[in-house]
Order: structure tokens, then sequence, then C-alpha cells
């Protein structure tokens, strides 16, 4: 069996009041995109802060391709790849300068994918550091961390402040990571990045790992709020819509209609079909209200069960 | 309401340490009037006549004393002088730091998007600032009490305040003039505008008293305002006039300030010019200095390093002219002679070299240390040590790379001052021994990584107050080892200053034993700094 990209036996870090993280096992192979989902102030940076040594878990352990994290962090940094959840101050520095101070202490790096990640972001490497607006900033530790084309990349909300054609770059720059060998743990609080980007994902609340699942199970646990709006006087299928499955929450409100849909979207366009759609608004539901979903169903469940 | 409580929240360490070394200064100085000065008539008459003689050398920089024959007068030139100039410079990085500081922070723009206008947020910075300011001055005014009645006399309470809000309206005055520049340029060369005009209006003021081309514009100078009170001389009091003055251009400008501030973008200068349109690059630095430790960092130092040895070669320089000038009137003077008997060996124009400026420059270099820990803090806080520990290095190496590069910094900033001092000394006809001067200048660099093994070791253990407690620690020892032979000191509380350690190079050679000292405190604060650094959490 392959040694672990990242592996955690019964990792804490207790900050008091309830604050950290708490006995968190996981194991995230090799060449795998491993999604770290939760909200705000779930844990997910004092993870990441564990596997890159930064701070010392109050008990458990963290190993990175069976190199402990706090013993042998050096080693560590090596095969890593890093993007802080929030990029520091380099001041009066150039990009071009932060680029070669940081690649020094890795040995140097290679100048032709320095150029081909800043072209590919459009980040102009000539001007000051503190010129950089925030999406820039969050480019500059993409190129930071991808520049020495090391096996494990760790990105901490690594697309907060992309542009969305920048985003679709990153993504298509993890797949070339990944299809290249490296092993990519990436944290979000955004559930259809991970679905979008990742392989498995991990979900924390609260600094407690409440799931692991594969896309298809985090597929089964996600819905859509659907807003759809009628032309003025044309013929709603309320009877349709209401039968569709895995369509609830119908509630009508003159020709516009507001319902929640699990799993695809088929069975609602399906009932639609025919009538004059002027509108048709979908939203992701929050983290908070996934969770609420998922623990109100787990609890059904196991009540049925008992 | 709320925005002062937040400008008073924001500014609670500048009026805490401004206030604690305004109530310390004026505590030790009124105190020390009853050492020095002596207790009968005559003796303080004499003694006034003494500090009269010696101020006049000094007259370029600070104003000559009125009635230093009484503790009013003595603690006036004394105290409350070098007061103002540290008040000015509280009000420099206060109101640099609240304008300019806080926008590369954020916090403006969180202000504004509160709903506050921008007149609105000058005015309460600028009342917040006035009553740290009030509050810290009133330090001075308790310092001063205090030491009075510890030589047993009463001193008007009226007159006391009095100089205390003199010095609160020259800080104002300075920080809404502060205010009104850093709005004209970019947010990096802000503080530093600010500082060149500040200067120049001290300059204006001080100079005016030897060049006599200058007096003419005195009036613009509010140190002149300042110089106009003397609450505290008996016979004085606190010029209404002047004072008022002092607020009236405080407020006056904090009108066209507000007004920059309102019509300029945040985040740039009031007056901005169109960047020179340029092709973006892609490239990587192909500089060699970043490839190679220790370098880089210096380089990246490389503005502040020369200006520290600039600086600092330049006031050797002054100091060794001054040496030359005032020797001689300063050892008629029979009051000072038993203080000059502490330190004068053998050739009186070394040993005064030797004990002023060797002593002045070890506290520039404690500074120098400071500047040191204070980015080693901030890379702590601002997550910058987070991304150095993502590259394969260890601790250690971190702590061990931010030592040399202070221990070769200071030997630049102290190799280019002795230099200095061996030039300037050999043109004012001051035979020098160049081993001695060798020693004594080397001897700085170890004095030096005293202040940055100890900075060290509390940037690791707490990085926040890093930078406050090691300021103290070099402020106390300064004063530790200055008014040891004034207050009499037992050896051992000197023994318990840095200064100390450094001995007397420059006339006596190595001291070995304080060399051992120093270089074991170094190896101990740099063995401790580098096991608190490896085990504690980074960023907290």
């Amino acid at each position: 069996m392959a040694v672990a990209a990242i592996g955690t036996s019964k990792l804490s870090k207790d900050y008091g009041m309830g604050r950290g993280l708490f006995e968190l096992d996981l194991r995230v192979e090799q060449q795998e995109v491993f999604g770290f989902l939760g909200p705000n102030g779930a844990g997910k940076t004092t993870m990441i802060r564990c596997l890159m040594g930064l701070i010392r878990p109050t008990a458990g352990s963290a190993q990175v391709f069976g190199l402990d994290c706090l013993h042998d962090y050096v080693a560590v940094k090596r095969r890593v790849g890093y993007v802080p959840g929030d990029m520091p101050q380099f001041g009066s520095l150039r990009g071009s300068e932060v680029v070669a101070h940081l690649g020094a202490m890795r040995g140097g790096a290679d100048l032709k994918v320095v150029r081909n990640l800043a072209e590919r972001f459009s980040l102009d490497l000539s001007r000051r550091y503190r010129e950089y607006s925030s999406g820039n900033k969050q480019k500059l530790g993409i190129v930071l961390a991808f520049m020495h084309r090391p096996p494990l990349l760790i990105l901490d909300e690594p697309t907060s402040g992309l542009d969305p054609l920048n985003q679709q770059e990153f993504y298509k720059l993890l797949k070339e990571a990944r299809d290249g060998g490296a092993t990519i743990f990436l944290s979000s609080h955004i559930l259809s990045e991970v679905e979008h980007a990742c392989d498995r994902v991990g979900i924390i609340r609260s600094g407690r790992l409440v799931r692991i699942a594969d896309l298809d199970e985090l597929h089964s646990i996600r819905f859509h709020h659907v807003e759809l709006e009628f032309a003025p006087g044309a013929k709603v299928p309320i009877a349709a819509i209401r039968s569709a499955a895995g369509v609830e929450e119908v509630v009508v409100d003159g020709h516009i209609v507001r319902c929640t849909v699990r799993g695809t979207f088929e069975p609602l366009l399906d009932a639609i079909r025919g009538a004059t759609v002027t509108n048709l608004v979908s939203h992701e539901p929050s983290l908070e209200e996934l969770f609420l979903e998922y623990y109100q169903e787990s609890a059904s469940t196991k009540a049925l069960t008992n | 309401m709320v925005m002062l409580l937040l400008a008073l929240r924001l500014g609670r360490w500048g009026i805490a340490g401004f206030g604690a070394v305004a109530f310390l200064v004026t505590l030790l100085q009124s105190a020390g009037f009853y050492r020095v000065a002596g207790r009968t008539e005559a003796e303080r008459q004499a003694f006034g006549r003494s500090m009269s003689i010696l101020a006049a050398q000094f007259s370029a920089i600070v104003p000559p004393p009125v009635r230093p024959d009484t503790v009013g007068g003595y603690v006036q030139f004394r105290a409350f002088g070098s007061l103002a100039i540290a008040f000015a410079i509280w009000a420099l990085v206060a109101a640099s730091g609240a304008m300019r500081g806080d926008e590369e922070r954020g916090i403006v723009e969180a202000v504004l998007a509160a709903g506050l206008s921008r007149p609105r947020m000058i005015t309460a910075r600028l009342a917040g600032f006035a009553l740290g300011s009030l509050v810290a001055a009133l330090a001075a005014t308790a310092g001063l009490l205090a030491g009075v009645a510890s030589g047993g006399e009463t001193f008007s309470a009226t007159a006391a305040v009095g100089a205390a809000v003199a010095l609160a309206a020259l800080g104002v005055c300075c920080y809404s003039l502060t205010t009104l520049l850093v709005q004209l340029t970019s947010a990096r060369s802000a503080t530093v505008f600010a500082g060149i005009v500040l200067l120049a209006l001290f300059l204006i003021n001080s100079l005016s008293r030897t060049f006599d081309g200058l007096a003419r514009w005195r009036w613009l100078s509010p140190f002149h305002y300042y110089e106009l009170s003397s609450p505290l001389v008996p016979g004085g009091g606190l010029d209404a006039r002047a004072t008022s003055i002092l607020i009236t251009i405080a407020l006056a400008t904090a009108v066209p300030a507000a007004l920059a501030f309102s019509f300029r973008d945040i985040g740039s200068p009031l007056f901005r010019f169109p960047a020179r349109a340029r092709p973006a690059s892609f490239e990587m630095s192909r500089s060699p200095v970043w490839r190679v430790p220790i370098v880089r960092d210096l380089y990246e130092r490389r503005i502040s390093l020369l200006v520290w040895a600039a600086g600092l070669a330049a006031l050797s320089a002054v100091f060794v002219v001054l040496t030359k000038t005032i020797v001689q009137p300063l050892l008629a003077i029979p009051a000072l002679a038993a203080y000059f008997a502490f330190f004068l060996k053998g050739d009186v124009y070394t040993s005064f070299l030797g004990y002023i400026w060797f002593g002045f420059a070890q506290l520039l270099m404690a500074g120098f240390a400071i500047t040191h820990v204070a980015r080693w803090s901030a890379e702590d806080a601002d997550g910058r040590l987070d991304l150095i520990l993502s590259s394969p290095i260890s601790r250690v190496r971190v702590v061990v790379e931010r030592v040399i590069v202070l221990m070769l910094g200071a030997l630049l900033v102290a190799g280019v001052s002795g230099v200095a001092v061996g030039v300037e000394a050999h043109y004012q006809a001051i035979e020098l021994d160049g081993r001695r001067l060798a020693q004594a200048t080397l001897l700085l660099v170890p004095f030096t990584l005293v202040f940055g093994a100890v900075g060290a070791l509390l940037a690791g253990w707490i990085p926040r107050a890093a930078v406050a407690l090691l300021g103290a620690f070099a402020f106390a020892s300064y004063l530790i080892v200055q008014l040891g032979p004034i207050f009499k000191l037992p050896e051992w509380a000197e023994d318990l200053s840095a200064f100390k350690l450094y001995g007397q190079p420059l006339t006596a050679g190595v001291d070995q034993t304080g060399l051992v000292i120093t270089l074991a405190i170094v190896v101990g604060g740099l063995a401790a700094s580098a096991i608190v650094m490896q085990g504690r959490d980074i960023g907290t």
C-alpha cells in the first residue's frame, strides 16, 4: 500500500472555548484532489497550519508522505507548495523580486515555469507588491505555490479574490498538476468549487470532521433553491412541478414558483416543458443550510432505523 | 464618540509609552536636581551659572535655560526641552500612521464604509491625539511634582499643568501639520516627507538662535511658540497667546487636511502623476542578490542601512566638532568637575569623545537593533513568516540569518561612523589611537547583538510586545548608566545595564570581562530564542 500523501491521527489543536480542531483522522491518497469543506471558523486553516508545521498540535499527529509534520518539517516543505489563507505584506518589493526571493529559499525556481504561470494569470511581475489588488496578490500566491512543481499542494481557499475567468484557469492548473502526479489538498467554503475540482471531500464543522464523501455522495446531499417566473397569462404547470422527482417545498406566488430541487434538474425541466418561462434562477444553499439539511436527514434516518 | 474611542484605542500604546517616558524624564530630572545643584542658595546659583555656560554650547539644538538654579528652570530646560522633540516625533508617527498606515491596513476603508465622513474622521483622530497627548503631558507634570516632593520641596501645580498644556499644544500642532502633509505624497514616502518638513521647522527655530538671518522666519515654526511659554520658571508662565497660536495652527491645518483627504483617492496622494505606460513583465528577477542567503535580506534593507550609516556618520562628525569646541569651557565649570572626573582619564578630548559620543552611539545602535526586532515581529504578525517557513528552511536558520543580517548591518553602520570619527578627529587635530578607535567601533557590534539576541527572544516569546519591552530595556539601561553617577547608584545596579558592558574602549581599551559577558548574553539569548522559536506556534 502506497504511503498516504497526507495522514492525520487524532489530530487536535485546542484553543479553548470549543475552538480549534478535535481528533481529526484523515487519509489523502497520492494523486488525489481532496477538498476540505467547511464554513468560516470551522478549523480548515488550523488543519492546514498543523500540516505545514506552523502550529503544534495539542494531541495527535500529522504526516505528509510518511514524514512527521512537526519533527520533519523541513523535509515536508521540500515536497509542498502552499497558498496561505491571507497573503502577507511584501511592501515595496516587486512581484518578480518576491518570486526570486522565495524561489531562492527553495534552492531556485524554474524561470520558464514562473513565466508560464504569470502569463496564464496575466500577472505583471514588474509591479510593486503594494500596488497589487487582492486578486493579484492571490495570483502571486498561486505562482509561489506551483513554481517548483511540488508533489503536494496545500491550498487554503486559493480562489478567494480571483475573478471567474482566473478561477477557471486555476481549475485547469489543478487538473494539470493532478495529471502530472501531484496531490492536492484544497480548503474551501464553496460547495460548487470543491464539487468542480475535487475527487473527494472532507466536511468539517466546529473543528470536527463530520463526513468524507466522494462526488456521488456529495451530489446526493446537495440541493438548489429554484425560482421560476412564467410569462403573465401563461399556464403554470403546478401539478407537474409538484409531482416531479426531487422537487420539494413548492410555493406559488402568482406566476412565480419557488421550490427546492434535489439531485438533477431533469425532472423539473421535463415538468415545465412547453410552458413559457421568462426567468429561471437557481441558488446554491449555504454550507450552514446544507449542514442543517444533512443533520436533519441523519436524524430522521436514525429515527426510522430505530 | 465611537470614532474618538477607536482613535484612543488605536493610539493606546503611544499614550502609555510616551506618558511613561514623560513621567520618568521629569521625575528623574527633578529628583536629580537636588543631587547635583546643592542645597544652599550659593551652591544653586553656582550650579545655575555652570548650566548656563554648558547650555550655551548646545543653543543650536535646545533653547538656553532660564533660572536653571531653580528646580522649575532646570526641569523646563532639561526635561521639557527634550520632551518637546519627543512629542513632535510621536505626533509625526501617530498622524502618518493614522492617515496612511491605517489606510494600508484597511482600517480607513472600514471606517469610511461605516458611514463616517472624511472630515469627521480626521476630526476624531485629531481629538483622540489631543486627548492622548494631554494625558501623556500630564504624566510629565506628575513626574515633576513627585520629583520635587522627593527633594522635600513643593511646586505650583498650576505651573506644572501649564507646562503640560504647552507640551500637548505643540504635539497637537505637529500632529495636525503632519495630517496635512501626508495627504500630499504616496503612503510610502509620507512619513519621510512630513518628517523632513517638521525637522526643517525645528531647525529654523533652533538655528535662528545662532544664525541671525533665520530669525525673521522663526514665526513659521511651532517650536518657537512652544518656547515662548516657560511656566516652570520663577516669574514665567504659560504664554496664552503663543499657546493659542499653536492651537489655531492645528485647527487651521486640519481644515485643508480634511479637504485634501476628501478630494484624494484612498491609497493615493492628492497630486498624482499618470504612470508611464510600460509592457507587463512575466519574468522572475534574475538579480544574483536574491540567490544568496543574508545578502538578499541586506539588499532588501539597503535604503534603511544607508540612511542609518549616513546619519550616524554625520552625527559622529558633529560630536567630534562639538568635542573640540566645548570641552575646555565645560572643564571650567566647577560643579561639573565631579561628574567629568568620573570618566576623564588621559587626554581630555579622547575621554570626552569616548564617553559622550560612544555613549550616544550605543543608544543609537540599540535603536538600530530595535528597528530590526520590529520587523521580525511584523513578519510574524502579517503572515510573511508563514510564507518564509513554507520553504524548506528550519526555524533555527531563520533566527540565525536574522541575527547575522543585524550583525552585518551593525558592522556597516558602526564602521562608517568609526571612519567618520577618525577623519573628523584628524581635521580637528584630536589625536586618537587608531587601534582603540577600531576597538571602540567594533565593540558596538556585539553591543548591538545583545539587543538583537534579547529582541529575538522577545519576538519569539511575545511578538506583539517585543518592541515595547526591548525599547523599555534600552531606555532603562541607558538611564542607569547616564544617571548612575548623579544618583550615586550602587555598582550592582549599574552592572544591570547593557551599556555598562561596553566599557570605555577608546580610553581604556577592551574590557575583557564586559566583552565575555556581552558575548555570553548574545550566545545565550540566541540559543534561548532558537529554542523558543522551535517550539512556538507561528502567528500567535
